[in-house]
Protein backbone atom coordinates (compact mmCIF):
# COMPACT_ATOMS: atom_id res chain seq x y z
CA UNK A 1 0.00 0.00 0.00
CA UNK A 2 1.41 3.53 -0.97
CA UNK A 3 2.40 6.39 2.34
CA UNK A 4 2.00 8.80 3.81
CA UNK A 5 4.62 9.94 6.32
CA UNK A 6 2.76 12.70 8.15
CA UNK A 7 5.32 15.08 10.27
CA UNK A 8 3.73 16.56 13.35
CA UNK A 9 5.38 18.67 15.92
CA UNK A 10 4.73 19.24 19.99
CA UNK A 11 5.20 22.90 20.68
CA UNK A 12 5.04 24.66 23.81
CA UNK A 13 1.42 25.45 25.20
CA UNK A 14 1.74 29.51 24.66
CA UNK A 15 2.21 31.50 27.81
CA UNK A 16 4.82 28.73 29.23
CA UNK A 17 7.73 28.79 27.68
CA UNK A 18 11.12 29.26 29.65
CA UNK A 19 13.86 29.69 27.88
CA UNK A 20 17.28 27.71 29.05
CA UNK A 21 19.89 30.65 29.71
CA UNK A 22 22.91 29.09 28.98
CA UNK A 23 22.39 28.15 25.72
CA UNK A 24 19.24 30.05 25.04
CA UNK A 25 17.08 27.34 23.68
CA UNK A 26 13.62 26.48 24.80
CA UNK A 27 13.52 24.09 27.86
CA UNK A 28 11.50 21.31 26.10
CA UNK A 29 11.47 18.90 28.53
CA UNK A 30 9.80 20.60 31.47
CA UNK A 31 7.09 21.72 29.02
CA UNK A 32 3.45 20.74 28.72
CA UNK A 33 3.52 20.29 24.72
CA UNK A 34 0.47 20.52 22.77
CA UNK A 35 0.04 19.59 19.24
CA UNK A 36 1.30 22.53 16.91
CA UNK A 37 -2.21 24.34 15.86
CA UNK A 38 -1.26 24.34 11.83
CA UNK A 39 -0.30 20.48 11.92
CA UNK A 40 -4.08 19.80 12.30
CA UNK A 41 -4.73 20.95 8.74
CA UNK A 42 -1.75 18.04 7.70
CA UNK A 43 -3.79 15.64 9.56
CA UNK A 44 -7.07 16.24 7.96
CA UNK A 45 -5.58 16.63 4.87
CA UNK A 46 -4.09 12.97 5.59
CA UNK A 47 -6.93 12.02 6.87
CA UNK A 48 -9.52 12.70 3.06
CA UNK A 49 -6.63 11.30 1.01
CA UNK A 50 -6.55 7.73 3.17
CA UNK A 51 -10.71 7.53 3.12
CA UNK A 52 -10.63 8.58 -0.47
CA UNK A 53 -7.36 6.27 -1.58
CA UNK A 54 -6.34 3.73 1.12
CA UNK A 55 -3.07 5.13 2.36
CA UNK A 56 -1.10 3.55 5.01
CA UNK A 57 -0.30 6.75 7.17
CA UNK A 58 3.19 6.98 9.11
CA UNK A 59 2.84 9.73 11.68
CA UNK A 60 6.55 11.16 12.82
CA UNK A 61 7.77 13.63 15.23
CA UNK A 62 10.90 14.52 16.87
CA UNK A 63 11.06 15.74 20.15
CA UNK A 64 11.27 14.64 23.88
CA UNK A 65 9.06 11.42 25.32
CA UNK A 66 6.74 13.62 26.62
CA UNK A 67 4.88 14.00 22.71
CA UNK A 68 3.97 10.75 22.84
CA UNK A 69 0.96 11.13 23.96
CA UNK A 70 0.52 13.36 20.79
CA UNK A 71 1.09 10.48 18.52
CA UNK A 72 -1.15 8.68 19.98
CA UNK A 73 -3.46 11.32 19.42
CA UNK A 74 -2.82 11.29 16.01
CA UNK A 75 -2.80 7.50 15.54
CA UNK A 76 -6.37 7.88 16.84
CA UNK A 77 -7.45 10.16 13.94
CA UNK A 78 -5.34 8.75 11.08
CA UNK A 79 -2.17 7.39 11.51
CA UNK A 80 -1.12 3.49 11.22
CA UNK A 81 2.10 3.39 12.56
CA UNK A 82 4.09 5.84 15.11
CA UNK A 83 7.94 6.97 14.83
CA UNK A 84 9.68 9.20 17.79
CA UNK A 85 12.48 10.39 16.97
CA UNK A 86 14.24 11.03 20.22
CA UNK A 87 17.88 11.37 21.30
CA UNK A 88 19.83 13.66 23.64
CA UNK A 89 22.06 14.85 20.68
CA UNK A 90 19.15 16.05 18.88
CA UNK A 91 18.29 18.83 21.50
CA UNK A 92 18.97 22.63 20.20
CA UNK A 93 18.36 21.54 16.49
CA UNK A 94 17.87 24.58 14.44
CA UNK A 95 15.56 24.20 10.92
CA UNK A 96 18.44 22.43 9.15
CA UNK A 97 19.64 19.67 11.82
CA UNK A 98 16.20 19.13 12.78
CA UNK A 99 15.56 18.74 8.87
CA UNK A 100 18.51 16.55 8.81
CA UNK A 101 17.26 13.94 11.00
CA UNK A 102 14.06 13.68 9.77
CA UNK A 103 14.94 13.47 5.84
CA UNK A 104 17.12 10.53 7.19
CA UNK A 105 14.14 8.56 9.17
CA UNK A 106 12.06 9.52 6.11
CA UNK A 107 14.03 7.57 4.31
CA UNK A 108 14.02 4.86 6.42
CA UNK A 109 10.36 4.70 5.53
CA UNK A 110 11.27 4.41 1.94
CA UNK A 111 9.47 3.61 -0.29
CA UNK A 112 6.63 6.46 0.50
CA UNK A 113 4.33 9.14 -1.58
CA UNK A 114 3.74 11.75 -0.07
CA UNK A 115 5.34 13.56 3.16
CA UNK A 116 3.26 16.08 4.18
CA UNK A 117 3.61 18.78 7.50
CA UNK A 118 2.15 21.39 8.77
CA UNK A 119 2.96 25.03 7.03
CA UNK A 120 4.76 26.05 10.00
CA UNK A 121 5.41 25.98 13.82
CA UNK A 122 4.16 28.33 16.60
CA UNK A 123 7.03 28.55 18.38
CA UNK A 124 9.54 28.91 15.62
CA UNK A 125 7.09 30.46 12.78
CA UNK A 126 9.95 29.91 10.43
CA UNK A 127 8.10 28.09 7.53
CA UNK A 128 11.54 26.34 6.92
CA UNK A 129 11.52 22.41 7.85
CA UNK A 130 9.28 21.47 4.86
CA UNK A 131 11.20 22.58 2.20
CA UNK A 132 14.38 21.93 4.00
CA UNK A 133 13.34 18.29 4.62
CA UNK A 134 12.31 17.72 0.73
CA UNK A 135 15.71 19.63 -0.30
CA UNK A 136 17.53 17.03 1.56
CA UNK A 137 15.14 14.35 0.45
CA UNK A 138 16.04 15.61 -3.11
CA UNK A 139 11.94 15.67 -3.55
CA UNK A 140 9.81 18.69 -4.65
CA UNK A 141 8.44 20.97 -2.01
CA UNK A 142 5.28 22.65 -2.00
CA UNK A 143 3.68 24.95 0.53
CA UNK A 144 0.81 26.66 1.45
CA UNK A 145 -1.45 23.44 -0.09
CA UNK A 146 -4.74 22.89 0.42
CA UNK A 147 -5.87 20.56 -1.88
CA UNK A 148 -4.31 17.81 -3.51
CA UNK A 149 -6.27 14.97 -5.83
CA UNK A 150 -4.99 12.39 -8.32
CA UNK A 151 -6.35 12.44 -11.82
CA UNK A 152 -5.62 9.64 -14.37
CA UNK A 153 -1.74 10.13 -14.99
CA UNK A 154 -0.84 12.50 -12.52
CA UNK A 155 -1.65 14.11 -9.06
CA UNK A 156 -2.37 17.84 -8.85
CA UNK A 157 -2.17 20.25 -5.94
CA UNK A 158 -3.67 23.65 -5.33
CA UNK A 159 -1.52 26.44 -3.60
CA UNK A 160 -2.72 29.71 -2.46
CA UNK A 161 -0.27 32.61 -2.06
CA UNK A 162 -1.06 36.04 -1.75
CA UNK A 163 -0.79 36.05 -5.34
CA UNK A 164 -3.53 33.63 -6.22
CA UNK A 165 -4.48 30.06 -6.67
CA UNK A 166 -1.92 27.65 -8.50
CA UNK A 167 -3.00 24.52 -9.68
CA UNK A 168 0.03 22.07 -10.22
CA UNK A 169 0.49 18.56 -11.49
CA UNK A 170 3.54 16.90 -10.04
CA UNK A 171 4.32 13.33 -9.59
CA UNK A 172 4.98 11.43 -5.88
CA UNK A 173 6.94 11.15 -4.12
CA UNK A 174 6.73 15.15 -3.12
CA UNK A 175 6.73 16.98 0.59
CA UNK A 176 3.71 19.82 0.96
CA UNK A 177 3.13 21.95 3.45
CA UNK A 178 -0.71 22.63 4.16
CA UNK A 179 -2.31 25.97 4.58
CA UNK A 180 -3.62 26.82 7.72
CA UNK A 181 -6.91 27.86 6.02
CA UNK A 182 -7.26 24.75 4.29
CA UNK A 183 -9.79 23.17 6.60
CA UNK A 184 -11.49 24.71 9.25
CA UNK A 185 -12.32 21.26 10.83
CA UNK A 186 -10.46 18.24 11.81
CA UNK A 187 -12.25 15.43 12.71
CA UNK A 188 -12.14 13.46 16.33
CA UNK A 189 -9.80 10.73 16.77
CA UNK A 190 -12.34 7.22 16.92
CA UNK A 191 -12.60 5.79 20.46
CA UNK A 192 -11.89 2.31 19.37
CA UNK A 193 -8.60 3.40 17.94
CA UNK A 194 -7.84 6.14 21.38
CA UNK A 195 -8.21 2.06 22.88
CA UNK A 196 -5.44 0.60 21.38
CA UNK A 197 -3.59 3.50 21.14
CA UNK A 198 -3.34 3.08 24.74
CA UNK A 199 -1.15 -0.27 24.04
CA UNK A 200 0.75 0.36 21.25
CA UNK A 201 3.86 1.66 21.64
CA UNK A 202 5.22 4.45 18.84
CA UNK A 203 8.70 2.73 17.05
CA UNK A 204 11.79 5.40 19.12
CA UNK A 205 14.43 5.47 17.21
CA UNK A 206 17.64 7.13 18.26
CA UNK A 207 20.75 8.42 16.84
CA UNK A 208 22.47 5.37 16.98
CA UNK A 209 19.41 3.77 14.55
CA UNK A 210 19.70 6.33 12.19
CA UNK A 211 22.08 7.07 9.60
CA UNK A 212 23.51 10.03 10.74
CA UNK A 213 26.52 12.09 10.97
CA UNK A 214 26.95 13.49 14.60
CA UNK A 215 28.29 16.53 13.83
CA UNK A 216 25.10 17.86 12.30
CA UNK A 217 22.82 16.89 14.84
CA UNK A 218 21.70 19.07 17.93
CA UNK A 219 23.05 22.72 19.34
CA UNK A 220 27.03 21.86 17.76
CA UNK A 221 25.32 20.74 14.22
CA UNK A 222 23.03 23.88 13.86
CA UNK A 223 24.45 26.43 11.91
CA UNK A 224 22.59 29.57 13.36
CA UNK A 225 23.96 30.07 16.49
CA UNK A 226 22.05 32.37 19.18
CA UNK A 227 25.02 34.76 20.30
CA UNK A 228 23.07 37.03 22.95
CA UNK A 229 19.59 37.43 23.84
CA UNK A 230 18.46 40.39 26.01
CA UNK A 231 15.68 42.44 27.05
CA UNK A 232 13.84 44.87 25.25
CA UNK A 233 13.08 48.00 28.20
CA UNK A 234 10.07 49.41 27.65
CA UNK A 235 9.93 53.17 27.00
CA UNK A 236 7.47 54.75 28.54
CA UNK A 237 5.92 57.59 25.96
CA UNK A 238 3.00 59.39 27.43
CA UNK A 239 -0.25 59.82 29.41
CA UNK A 240 -2.36 56.83 30.41
CA UNK A 241 -6.02 57.85 31.15
CA UNK A 242 -9.07 56.35 33.16
CA UNK A 243 -12.98 57.26 32.87
CA UNK A 244 -15.86 56.06 31.83
CA UNK A 245 -15.92 54.89 27.69
CA UNK A 246 -17.38 58.22 26.81
CA UNK A 247 -14.71 60.40 28.45
CA UNK A 248 -12.10 58.24 26.68
CA UNK A 249 -13.69 58.18 23.40
CA UNK A 250 -13.41 62.35 23.55
CA UNK A 251 -10.31 62.11 24.63
CA UNK A 252 -9.31 60.16 21.52
CA UNK A 253 -11.25 62.11 19.25
CA UNK A 254 -9.56 65.29 20.23
CA UNK A 255 -6.45 63.54 19.72
CA UNK A 256 -7.20 62.44 15.79
CA UNK A 257 -8.88 66.25 15.05
CA UNK A 258 -5.47 67.00 16.65
CA UNK A 259 -3.57 64.38 14.13
CA UNK A 260 -5.32 66.04 11.00
CA UNK A 261 -7.32 62.33 10.74
CA UNK A 262 -10.75 63.68 11.35
CA UNK A 263 -12.13 67.25 10.54
CA UNK A 264 -13.00 68.61 14.14
CA UNK B 1 19.49 44.25 -23.96
CA UNK B 2 21.83 44.12 -20.73
CA UNK B 3 25.67 43.15 -21.16
CA UNK B 4 25.56 39.24 -20.88
CA UNK B 5 27.47 37.82 -18.55
CA UNK B 6 28.01 34.20 -18.08
CA UNK B 7 27.49 32.80 -14.71
CA UNK B 8 31.40 31.68 -14.05
CA UNK B 9 32.25 35.46 -14.80
CA UNK B 10 30.35 37.60 -12.11
CA UNK B 11 32.14 39.19 -9.28
CA UNK B 12 32.24 36.61 -6.19
CA UNK B 13 31.75 37.59 -2.78
CA UNK B 14 28.79 39.92 -2.89
CA UNK B 15 25.43 40.20 -0.82
CA UNK B 16 22.49 39.06 -2.91
CA UNK B 17 19.19 39.86 -2.52
CA UNK B 18 16.43 38.03 -4.06
CA UNK B 19 14.13 40.09 -6.41
CA UNK B 20 10.64 38.57 -6.32
CA UNK B 21 9.09 38.98 -9.82
CA UNK B 22 6.10 37.40 -9.92
CA UNK B 23 3.86 38.01 -13.39
CA UNK B 24 6.12 40.34 -14.76
CA UNK B 25 6.27 42.50 -11.19
CA UNK B 26 8.33 43.14 -8.57
CA UNK B 27 7.66 42.81 -4.97
CA UNK B 28 7.79 46.10 -2.93
CA UNK B 29 10.21 44.20 -0.11
CA UNK B 30 12.33 42.97 -2.51
CA UNK B 31 13.43 46.91 -2.65
CA UNK B 32 13.22 47.27 1.26
CA UNK B 33 15.46 44.57 2.00
CA UNK B 34 18.28 46.71 -0.10
CA UNK B 35 18.35 49.20 2.57
CA UNK B 36 20.20 47.02 5.59
CA UNK B 37 21.90 45.08 2.84
CA UNK B 38 23.75 48.58 1.62
CA UNK B 39 24.57 49.62 4.57
CA UNK B 40 26.07 46.12 5.32
CA UNK B 41 27.88 46.26 2.05
CA UNK B 42 29.40 49.33 2.66
CA UNK B 43 30.73 48.58 6.13
CA UNK B 44 32.13 44.87 5.07
CA UNK B 45 33.40 46.39 1.32
CA UNK B 46 30.54 44.42 -0.43
CA UNK B 47 28.33 45.10 -3.53
CA UNK B 48 25.29 44.68 -3.33
CA UNK B 49 23.40 42.46 -5.91
CA UNK B 50 19.71 41.96 -6.64
CA UNK B 51 18.65 38.90 -8.35
CA UNK B 52 15.74 38.19 -10.58
CA UNK B 53 14.47 35.40 -12.03
CA UNK B 54 12.29 36.25 -15.33
CA UNK B 55 10.97 34.99 -18.33
CA UNK B 56 12.04 37.91 -20.32
CA UNK B 57 12.75 41.44 -20.14
CA UNK B 58 9.77 42.43 -21.93
CA UNK B 59 7.15 41.33 -19.66
CA UNK B 60 8.64 42.80 -16.72
CA UNK B 61 6.86 45.94 -15.61
CA UNK B 62 9.45 47.40 -12.98
CA UNK B 63 12.74 48.19 -14.76
CA UNK B 64 11.86 51.53 -13.99
CA UNK B 65 11.94 50.99 -10.38
CA UNK B 66 14.89 48.84 -10.65
CA UNK B 67 16.92 51.37 -12.10
CA UNK B 68 15.97 53.90 -8.77
CA UNK B 69 17.27 50.98 -6.69
CA UNK B 70 20.12 51.35 -4.14
CA UNK B 71 21.74 47.84 -5.30
CA UNK B 72 25.04 48.14 -7.09
CA UNK B 73 24.07 45.67 -9.38
CA UNK B 74 21.03 43.53 -11.05
CA UNK B 75 21.58 40.34 -12.45
CA UNK B 76 18.55 39.37 -14.04
CA UNK B 77 18.35 35.50 -15.03
CA UNK B 78 15.91 35.16 -18.07
CA UNK B 79 14.38 31.91 -19.12
CA UNK B 80 10.69 30.90 -20.16
CA UNK B 81 11.20 28.21 -18.03
CA UNK B 82 11.13 31.03 -15.21
CA UNK B 83 7.58 32.62 -16.20
CA UNK B 84 5.93 30.79 -13.28
CA UNK B 85 7.41 30.47 -9.83
CA UNK B 86 8.32 26.47 -9.24
CA UNK B 87 10.42 26.19 -5.84
CA UNK B 88 12.35 23.36 -7.24
CA UNK B 89 13.43 24.99 -10.20
CA UNK B 90 14.13 28.88 -8.24
CA UNK B 91 16.51 27.24 -5.88
CA UNK B 92 18.65 25.40 -8.70
CA UNK B 93 19.16 28.39 -10.02
CA UNK B 94 20.20 29.96 -7.29
CA UNK B 95 22.06 27.03 -6.03
CA UNK B 96 23.90 27.39 -9.20
CA UNK B 97 24.60 30.74 -8.81
CA UNK B 98 25.52 30.58 -5.13
CA UNK B 99 28.51 28.30 -6.32
CA UNK B 100 29.33 30.26 -8.87
CA UNK B 101 29.64 34.05 -7.44
CA UNK B 102 30.64 32.08 -3.51
CA UNK B 103 28.65 35.41 -2.25
CA UNK B 104 28.55 36.56 1.68
CA UNK B 105 25.05 36.70 2.01
CA UNK B 106 21.80 35.78 0.64
CA UNK B 107 18.80 37.62 1.67
CA UNK B 108 14.66 37.27 1.27
CA UNK B 109 12.02 39.04 1.75
CA UNK B 110 9.63 36.75 4.12
CA UNK B 111 7.11 36.44 1.51
CA UNK B 112 5.49 32.96 1.11
CA UNK B 113 7.76 32.84 -2.30
CA UNK B 114 10.70 33.90 -0.01
CA UNK B 115 9.89 31.60 2.45
CA UNK B 116 9.79 28.98 0.26
CA UNK B 117 12.39 29.30 -1.58
CA UNK B 118 15.31 30.26 0.98
CA UNK B 119 14.65 27.00 2.86
CA UNK B 120 14.61 25.09 -0.31
CA UNK B 121 18.37 26.64 -1.04
CA UNK B 122 19.43 26.02 2.99
CA UNK B 123 18.76 22.34 2.50
CA UNK B 124 20.37 22.16 -0.80
CA UNK B 125 23.70 23.38 0.55
CA UNK B 126 23.65 22.81 4.01
CA UNK B 127 23.29 26.24 5.09
CA UNK B 128 22.08 28.07 8.17
CA UNK B 129 18.92 30.16 7.65
CA UNK B 130 17.30 32.55 9.98
CA UNK B 131 13.67 33.81 9.79
CA UNK B 132 12.08 36.75 9.96
CA UNK B 133 14.81 39.27 10.97
CA UNK B 134 14.19 42.48 11.40
CA UNK B 135 17.75 43.71 12.11
CA UNK B 136 20.90 43.37 10.53
CA UNK B 137 24.43 44.72 12.07
CA UNK B 138 28.21 44.09 11.96
CA UNK B 139 30.27 43.04 14.87
CA UNK B 140 33.68 41.37 14.63
CA UNK B 141 33.31 41.68 11.12
CA UNK B 142 30.42 38.75 11.01
CA UNK B 143 26.31 39.84 10.01
CA UNK B 144 24.90 39.59 13.35
CA UNK B 145 20.78 39.07 12.86
CA UNK B 146 18.31 40.22 15.36
CA UNK B 147 14.87 38.89 15.86
CA UNK B 148 12.43 38.79 18.89
CA UNK B 149 12.75 35.50 20.25
CA UNK B 150 9.92 33.28 22.85
CA UNK B 151 9.44 34.52 26.11
CA UNK B 152 7.93 38.00 26.75
CA UNK B 153 10.49 41.01 25.72
CA UNK B 154 13.25 38.78 24.59
CA UNK B 155 15.70 39.78 21.66
CA UNK B 156 17.55 37.39 20.19
CA UNK B 157 21.22 38.19 18.45
CA UNK B 158 22.10 35.15 15.86
CA UNK B 159 24.79 34.18 13.60
CA UNK B 160 25.21 31.44 11.25
CA UNK B 161 28.63 29.57 10.71
CA UNK B 162 28.12 28.65 6.96
CA UNK B 163 28.54 30.54 4.08
CA UNK B 164 27.03 32.64 2.30
CA UNK B 165 25.42 33.98 5.94
CA UNK B 166 21.09 33.37 5.09
CA UNK B 167 17.85 35.04 6.52
CA UNK B 168 14.28 35.90 5.58
CA UNK B 169 13.77 39.40 6.02
CA UNK B 170 10.39 40.69 7.67
CA UNK B 171 8.26 42.29 5.72
CA UNK B 172 8.21 46.00 6.16
CA UNK B 173 10.52 46.41 8.39
CA UNK B 174 13.17 48.65 6.36
CA UNK B 175 12.14 51.34 4.53
CA UNK B 176 13.14 51.31 0.80
CA UNK B 177 15.52 54.54 -0.12
CA UNK B 178 15.99 55.24 -3.51
CA UNK B 179 19.58 55.85 -4.85
CA UNK B 180 21.19 58.65 -7.50
CA UNK B 181 23.18 56.33 -9.09
CA UNK B 182 21.51 53.24 -11.53
CA UNK B 183 22.59 49.87 -10.72
CA UNK B 184 24.50 48.04 -13.42
CA UNK B 185 22.45 45.74 -15.43
CA UNK B 186 23.87 42.16 -16.32
CA UNK B 187 21.65 39.49 -18.04
CA UNK B 188 23.16 36.30 -16.53
CA UNK B 189 24.30 33.23 -18.89
CA UNK B 190 23.87 30.54 -16.81
CA UNK B 191 25.80 27.06 -18.01
CA UNK B 192 25.04 25.62 -21.16
CA UNK B 193 24.33 21.89 -19.25
CA UNK B 194 21.63 23.53 -16.17
CA UNK B 195 18.81 21.91 -16.70
CA UNK B 196 15.63 24.01 -16.26
CA UNK B 197 13.41 21.02 -15.90
CA UNK B 198 10.98 21.24 -13.27
CA UNK B 199 9.42 18.27 -11.34
CA UNK B 200 6.04 21.00 -10.81
CA UNK B 201 3.95 21.69 -13.71
CA UNK B 202 1.64 24.92 -14.00
CA UNK B 203 -1.79 24.03 -15.20
CA UNK B 204 -3.46 27.04 -14.04
CA UNK B 205 -3.09 30.35 -12.04
CA UNK B 206 -6.17 32.45 -11.10
CA UNK B 207 -4.82 35.66 -9.85
CA UNK B 208 -6.34 36.63 -6.17
CA UNK B 209 -9.78 38.14 -6.70
CA UNK B 210 -9.24 41.00 -3.47
CA UNK B 211 -6.60 43.16 -3.57
CA UNK B 212 -3.71 42.74 -1.43
CA UNK B 213 -4.08 45.28 1.65
CA UNK B 214 -2.31 48.37 2.08
CA UNK B 215 -1.36 47.94 5.83
CA UNK B 216 2.32 48.56 5.64
CA UNK B 217 1.91 52.10 3.83
CA UNK B 218 -1.28 53.48 6.00
CA UNK B 219 -1.30 56.52 7.70
CA UNK B 220 -3.99 55.48 10.38
CA UNK B 221 -3.93 51.51 11.49
CA UNK B 222 -6.65 50.43 13.86
CA UNK B 223 -5.71 47.07 15.75
CA UNK B 224 -7.35 44.29 17.37
CA UNK B 225 -6.42 41.69 19.74
CA UNK B 226 -7.75 39.29 21.82
CA UNK B 227 -9.41 41.59 24.25
CA UNK B 228 -12.03 42.90 21.45
CA UNK B 229 -12.97 39.23 23.04
CA UNK B 230 -15.04 38.23 19.65
CA UNK B 231 -14.78 37.97 16.22
CA UNK B 232 -18.37 40.05 15.93
CA UNK B 233 -16.24 42.94 17.72
CA UNK B 234 -13.18 42.45 15.92
CA UNK B 235 -15.08 43.28 12.23
CA UNK B 236 -16.39 46.72 14.08
CA UNK B 237 -13.08 47.87 13.16
CA UNK B 238 -13.86 47.42 9.51
CA UNK B 239 -16.60 49.68 10.16
CA UNK B 240 -14.09 52.41 11.67
CA UNK B 241 -11.49 52.08 9.68
CA UNK B 242 -13.98 52.98 6.45
CA UNK B 243 -14.59 56.64 8.56
CA UNK B 244 -10.84 56.99 10.01
CA UNK B 245 -9.60 55.62 6.02
CA UNK B 246 -7.63 53.66 7.99
CA UNK B 247 -6.41 49.98 7.29
CA UNK B 248 -7.07 47.14 10.12
CA UNK B 249 -4.27 44.87 11.48
CA UNK B 250 -4.66 42.34 14.09
CA UNK B 251 -2.26 40.84 16.85
CA UNK B 252 -1.59 36.50 15.44
CA UNK B 253 -3.92 35.17 18.41
CA UNK B 254 -7.04 36.86 16.57
CA UNK B 255 -5.60 35.55 13.24
CA UNK B 256 -5.34 32.38 14.59
CA UNK B 257 -8.86 32.70 15.93
CA UNK B 258 -9.98 33.24 12.17
CA UNK B 259 -11.41 36.53 13.36
CA UNK B 260 -9.47 38.19 10.25
CA UNK B 261 -7.18 36.98 7.62
CA UNK B 262 -3.76 36.47 8.43
CA UNK B 263 -2.31 39.00 5.88
CA UNK B 264 -3.31 41.47 8.38
CA UNK B 265 -1.35 40.39 11.09
CA UNK B 266 1.11 42.90 12.47
CA UNK B 267 4.42 41.57 14.07
CA UNK B 268 7.23 39.88 13.57
CA UNK B 269 5.43 37.06 11.59
CA UNK B 270 3.44 39.41 9.70
CA UNK B 271 3.82 42.76 8.48
CA UNK B 272 5.42 45.93 10.01
CA UNK B 273 3.97 49.25 10.15
CA UNK B 274 4.74 52.80 10.20
CA UNK B 275 1.38 54.99 10.39
CA UNK B 276 1.43 58.08 11.38
CA UNK B 277 -1.41 56.73 14.13
CA UNK B 278 -1.77 53.27 15.22
CA UNK B 279 -4.97 52.57 17.86
CA UNK B 280 -4.66 49.33 19.29
CA UNK B 281 -7.41 47.83 20.80
CA UNK B 282 -7.70 45.06 23.76
CA UNK B 283 -3.34 44.43 22.37
CA UNK B 284 -1.15 43.32 25.46
CA UNK B 285 1.75 44.70 23.51
CA UNK B 286 4.23 41.30 23.26
CA UNK B 287 7.46 42.32 21.90
CA UNK B 288 6.65 40.14 18.58
CA UNK B 289 3.79 42.20 17.96
CA UNK B 290 5.22 45.37 19.07
CA UNK B 291 8.63 45.45 16.81
CA UNK B 292 6.08 45.47 13.64
CA UNK B 293 4.27 48.88 15.52
CA UNK B 294 6.86 50.83 17.55
CA UNK B 295 7.87 53.05 14.88
CA UNK B 296 4.48 54.49 14.52
CA UNK B 297 4.24 58.51 14.86
CA UNK B 298 1.51 58.41 17.77
CA UNK B 299 0.57 55.30 19.72
CA UNK B 300 -2.66 55.08 21.71
CA UNK B 301 -3.82 51.74 23.23
CA UNK B 302 -7.34 50.80 24.94
CA UNK B 303 -6.97 48.12 27.73
CA UNK B 304 -8.59 47.45 30.59
CA UNK B 305 -4.91 46.72 31.90
CA UNK B 306 -2.97 49.52 33.23
CA UNK B 307 -0.02 47.24 33.21
CA UNK B 308 0.05 45.68 29.51
CA UNK B 309 3.35 46.60 27.71
CA UNK B 310 1.28 48.24 24.85
CA UNK B 311 -0.26 50.73 27.58
CA UNK B 312 3.21 51.77 28.71
CA UNK B 313 4.82 52.47 25.41
CA UNK B 314 1.60 54.24 23.88
CA UNK B 315 1.79 58.03 23.64
CA UNK B 316 -1.83 57.66 24.81
CA UNK B 317 -3.09 55.07 26.75
CA UNK B 318 -6.69 54.37 27.45
CA UNK B 319 -7.83 52.07 30.55
CA UNK B 320 -11.55 51.21 29.20
CA UNK B 321 -13.10 47.90 27.92
CA UNK B 322 -12.14 48.20 24.23
CA UNK B 323 -15.18 46.49 22.94
CA UNK B 324 -17.51 49.25 24.71
CA UNK B 325 -15.05 51.99 23.77
CA UNK B 326 -14.70 50.77 19.47
CA UNK B 327 -18.52 51.08 19.82
CA UNK B 328 -19.17 54.67 21.14
CA UNK B 329 -15.96 55.65 19.05
CA UNK B 330 -18.22 54.43 15.86
CA UNK B 331 -21.43 55.85 17.09
CA UNK B 332 -19.67 59.43 17.75
CA UNK B 333 -17.72 59.44 14.61
CA UNK B 334 -20.66 58.79 12.27
CA UNK B 335 -22.77 61.33 14.28
C1 LIG C 1 7.64 32.78 17.15
C2 LIG C 1 6.49 33.70 17.50
C3 LIG C 1 6.11 34.66 16.58
C4 LIG C 1 5.03 35.50 16.86
N1 LIG C 1 4.70 36.45 15.94
C5 LIG C 1 3.69 37.33 16.21
C6 LIG C 1 3.34 38.38 15.29
O1 LIG C 1 3.92 38.54 14.20
N2 LIG C 1 2.33 39.22 15.63
C7 LIG C 1 1.65 39.12 16.82
O2 LIG C 1 0.74 39.94 17.07
N3 LIG C 1 1.96 38.14 17.69
C8 LIG C 1 2.96 37.25 17.43
N4 LIG C 1 3.25 36.26 18.33
C9 LIG C 1 2.38 36.12 19.52
C10 LIG C 1 2.71 37.11 20.63
O3 LIG C 1 3.75 36.59 21.41
C11 LIG C 1 1.49 37.38 21.53
O4 LIG C 1 1.02 36.16 22.02
C12 LIG C 1 0.36 38.11 20.84
O5 LIG C 1 0.81 39.28 20.19
C13 LIG C 1 -0.71 38.50 21.86
O6 LIG C 1 -1.89 38.93 21.21
P1 LIG C 1 -3.00 39.77 21.97
O7 LIG C 1 -2.39 41.02 22.48
O8 LIG C 1 -4.15 39.88 21.03
O9 LIG C 1 -3.47 38.79 23.12
P2 LIG C 1 -3.15 38.78 24.67
O10 LIG C 1 -1.71 38.78 24.93
O11 LIG C 1 -3.99 37.73 25.23
O12 LIG C 1 -3.68 40.18 25.18
C14 LIG C 1 -5.00 40.56 25.26
C15 LIG C 1 -5.01 41.92 25.90
O13 LIG C 1 -6.35 42.38 25.92
C16 LIG C 1 -6.61 42.97 27.18
N5 LIG C 1 -8.05 42.87 27.39
C17 LIG C 1 -8.78 41.80 27.77
N6 LIG C 1 -10.08 42.11 27.82
C18 LIG C 1 -10.19 43.39 27.45
C19 LIG C 1 -11.27 44.28 27.29
N7 LIG C 1 -12.51 43.89 27.50
N8 LIG C 1 -10.98 45.53 26.88
C20 LIG C 1 -9.72 45.94 26.66
N9 LIG C 1 -8.67 45.15 26.79
C21 LIG C 1 -8.89 43.89 27.18
C22 LIG C 1 -5.80 42.23 28.17
O14 LIG C 1 -5.55 43.03 29.31
C23 LIG C 1 -4.52 41.95 27.35
O15 LIG C 1 -3.60 42.99 27.51
C24 LIG C 1 4.33 35.40 18.08
C25 LIG C 1 4.73 34.44 19.01
C26 LIG C 1 5.79 33.59 18.72
C27 LIG C 1 6.19 32.56 19.74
Amino acid sequence: MEKIILCIKGVPKPGTVKVDPKTHTLKRESLELILNPPDRQAIEMTARLKETYGFKVYVITMGPPNVIPLLKEVYGIVADEMVLLSDRAFAGSDTLATSYVLAQAIKRLSPYSLVLMGLKSIDGETSQVPPETAALLELPSLTHVKAIYKEENSWVVIRQTEYGEEELEVNPPFVASILPEAFDYLRPPSLKRLLEAKVKEPMVLAANDLDLIPERLGLNGSPTQVVDVFEKKIEIKGQVIEGDPSFLVEKLVSVLEQKGIINP
Amino acid sequence: MFKKYRLENLEKGNLIAFGEVFQGMLHPSSIEILTPLKDLGLKLNKKVVLVCLIDDVDSFKDLELLKKCIADEIWMVCHQELAHFRDDLYAEVLVEMVKATDPCGLFFPATSIGCSLAPRIAGRLNLGLCAHVNHLEIEDGKIVMTRPTYGENIIAKLISNTSPVMATLSIGAFSAIYGEKEPKFFEVEMPSDFSWVSKLKVRRFTPAAKQPNRLSTAKVVIAGGRGLRSKENFQKLFELAEVLRAEVGATRPVCYEGWVEEDRMIGISGVTVRPKVYIGLGISGALQHTVGMENSEYIVAVNIDKEAPLVKMAHLGLIGDAPKVLDLLIKRLKK
